[in-house]
């Protein structure tokens, strides 16, 4: 069964919060939090690298137990928590499980409200992961050597 | 509105923008519960009441094809279309309504020039001279010909300022210059290029002209005879006409050398399975069903923004930039980028230690609309030595408290992530 306990965790909490700026102070500590655990900086190449109009993303991943899993960080504080989110929320999940995780999955975590632009970001986010664990699968199989910077 | 704000925006000559902003229906709205404060007229500018009216009525009241069909409606929608065309080449100052082609935006007037002109003129090892502050849309087509002719790119640099570095540019000219593409004023940095000066040197040199005027359209009176430049373009909807209309002028005598750019219905004269015979311009250039409703809604702004004249939008918006020089550079850490004198209403700026994108994403929730990226100039984000910037980009309804309302944001946005 699909483990998406952090995702509910996600949806819950901003569910709690119904007045945007606390949605919008929560974003934010989730990048101040994901600023603790600082995103080495080798692994911000151009192969890791999420191409976007408007800020960095960068994107590793790995896979144990033919499960996936991910970190990212952004230049930009916003995304940064964003990508938090969203790298949490999907990390642990089979190939297969990443593949079930919908568009709606991010609609559900109700952040139209951070601007659409930025949800659109979180849709394209969700498509490069789901890319990366499908494409592990395809080429690579299980690595167990740590995470790795992806090639995407 | 309080008198405070009244006093703030009047203008120091006569130009009534709270009149011209009821004008404007969408200003009056609000995002986020906040009053809309729009200064990103540098990708988009809002429609007036005459243009969406133009609009509404052509397609309530008086649609159909042009150019063909023998019935009233076909005969006064073209009409209309003509009419428009007219409109535009008196507002440029062009000798013909012929030398005005409709196209669906300025980048595809580019296109043309690239396709059409650039194939049948231009050959391997030509020189091509763009600068180092051009949009995408007039780089990627000359790139395109780079590739299928072996034309050679040339680029023009600026200086820390962001003005464009005319000794390097006429050390650039050569025997083998044979096209000068570049823009009227930039639309990261407001640089207003000194175009006459620039057609002159090209055409000394023996080369073609060709200025991007999507922003240098919009803050000036632009006379396409006084330049003399072989190609002007620019776009409708940043002159406060609907979107999917360009336009590019071109002098008579240089578009009756090019071949069409595109065939189909429209721009022929006869057609044999055999053979085809094509229109003179500017319908050579135009295959296909042109974007009527389009043409007729740019045709209103042009009516509207004419009213006022540009001299007086031009002289009012540069009250509005002046007072934003001033306002925003009492901000900690604000860093103008792009300060070339005589510059347009074109604010680039960055926060120190903010990314862009978080300032923008602040100040838009205290109802700013302001752009935030490489504003498709990446390699002029390379020159800078930046990522990205933000800009505000000044239209003839921007006022002085707008730019309160955008410092004041800014502010927020230091406290809220500095």
């Amino acid at each position: 069964m699909t483990d998406l306990s952090r995702y509910e965790e996600f949806v819950e909490a901003l569910e709690m919060l119904d007045d945007e700026e606390m949605r919008f102070e929560y974003i934010l500590d989730l990048a101040k939090r994901h600023k603790d655990d600082p995103f080495p900086d080798e692994w911000m190449t151009d192969a890791n690298l999420m191409h976007g109009c408007m800020s960095k993303v960068w994107i590793v991943h790995e896979v144990r137990n033919g499960r996936n899993y991910f970190r990212g960080c952004s230049d930009a504080a916003i995304v940064n928590g964003l990508v938090a989110m969203m790298t949490e929320s999907f990390s642990g999940l089979t190939a297969e499980e990443l593949r079930a995780i919908t568009l709606d999955h991010v609609r559900k975590l109700n952040l139209g409200a951070l601007t659409t632009q930025r949800q659109v970001g979180m849709m394209a986010m969700l498509k490069h992961l789901q890319k990366l664990g499908v494409n592990a699968l395809a080429t690579k199989g299980d690595r167990d050597d740590g995470l790795q910077p992806a090639v995407s | 509105m309080t008198e405070q704000i009244k006093a703030t925006n009047q203008a120091n000559f006569s130009y009534d923008v709270e009149a011209v902003r009821a004008d404007f229906p969408i200003l009056s709205r609000t995002v986020y519960d906040k009053p809309l404060v729009y200064l990103d007229n540098g990708a988009s500018a809002q429609k007036p009441k005459a243009v969406i009216e133009a609009v509404r009525f052509c397609y309530e009241e008086q649609y159909a094809n042009v150019h063909r069909g023998a019935h009233y409606l076909s005969g006064a929608t073209t009409d209309a279309f003509e009419n428009a065309r007219v409109k535009v080449a008196r507002f440029i100052n062009a000798a013909s309504d012929d030398e005005i082609v409709f196209t669906h935006n300025a980048t595809e007037a580019i296109n043309l020039v690239a396709a059409s002109y650039g194939r049948a003129h231009l050959q391997a090892g030509d020189e091509i001279i763009i600068s180092e502050m051009e949009h995408h849309a007039n780089i990627v087509p000359w790139q395109m010909l780079r590739k299928e002719k072996g034309v050679v790119l040339k680029i023009a640099p600026i200086d820390d300022a962001g003005a464009l570095r005319m000794d390097a540019f006429e050390a650039l000219l050569g025997d083998k210059t044979k096209l000068v593409a570049i823009t009227h004023c930039s639309n990261v940095l407001g640089t207003v290029v000194p175009v006459k000066k620039i057609v002159q040197l090209g055409h000394a040199a023996g080369a073609r002209v060709m200025i991007d005027g999507s922003q240098g359209i919009v803050h000036a009176p632009v006379d396409v005879r006084d330049i003399g430049a072989d190609f002007y373009v620019f776009t409708g909807h940043k002159i406060y006409g609907p979107s999917g209309i360009g336009v590019l002028h071109g002098r008579m005598e240089v578009l009756e050398t090019m071949p069409p750019y595109q065939g189909g219905g429209d721009m022929i004269d006869r057609v044999t399975f055999e053979k085809t015979t094509f229109k003179e311009p500017p319908h050579r250039f135009e295959a296909g069903t042109p974007p009527i409703v389009q043409v007729i809604g740019l045709g209103a702004a042009i009516d509207y923004v004419a009213s006022f004249g540009m001299e007086t939008i031009a002289a009012y918006e540069h009250e509005v930039l002046t007072y934003a020089n001033e306002r925003l550079a009492d901000i900690d850490g604000f860093r103008f980028v792009g300060t070339a004198p005589g510059k347009g209403p074109i604010v680039s700026f960055l926060v120190d230690g903010l990314h862009p994108l978080d300032v923008a994403t602040v100040i838009d929730r205290e109802g700013v609309a302001c752009r935030v990226g490489h504003h498709c100039a990446e390699p002029l984000m390379d020159r800078l030595g930046v990522e990205g910037t933000l800009r505000a980009s000044i239209g003839m309804y921007n006022t002085k408290y707008e730019i309160d309302v955008l410092a004041r944001a800014v502010e927020k946005a230091k406290a809220k992530l500095g």
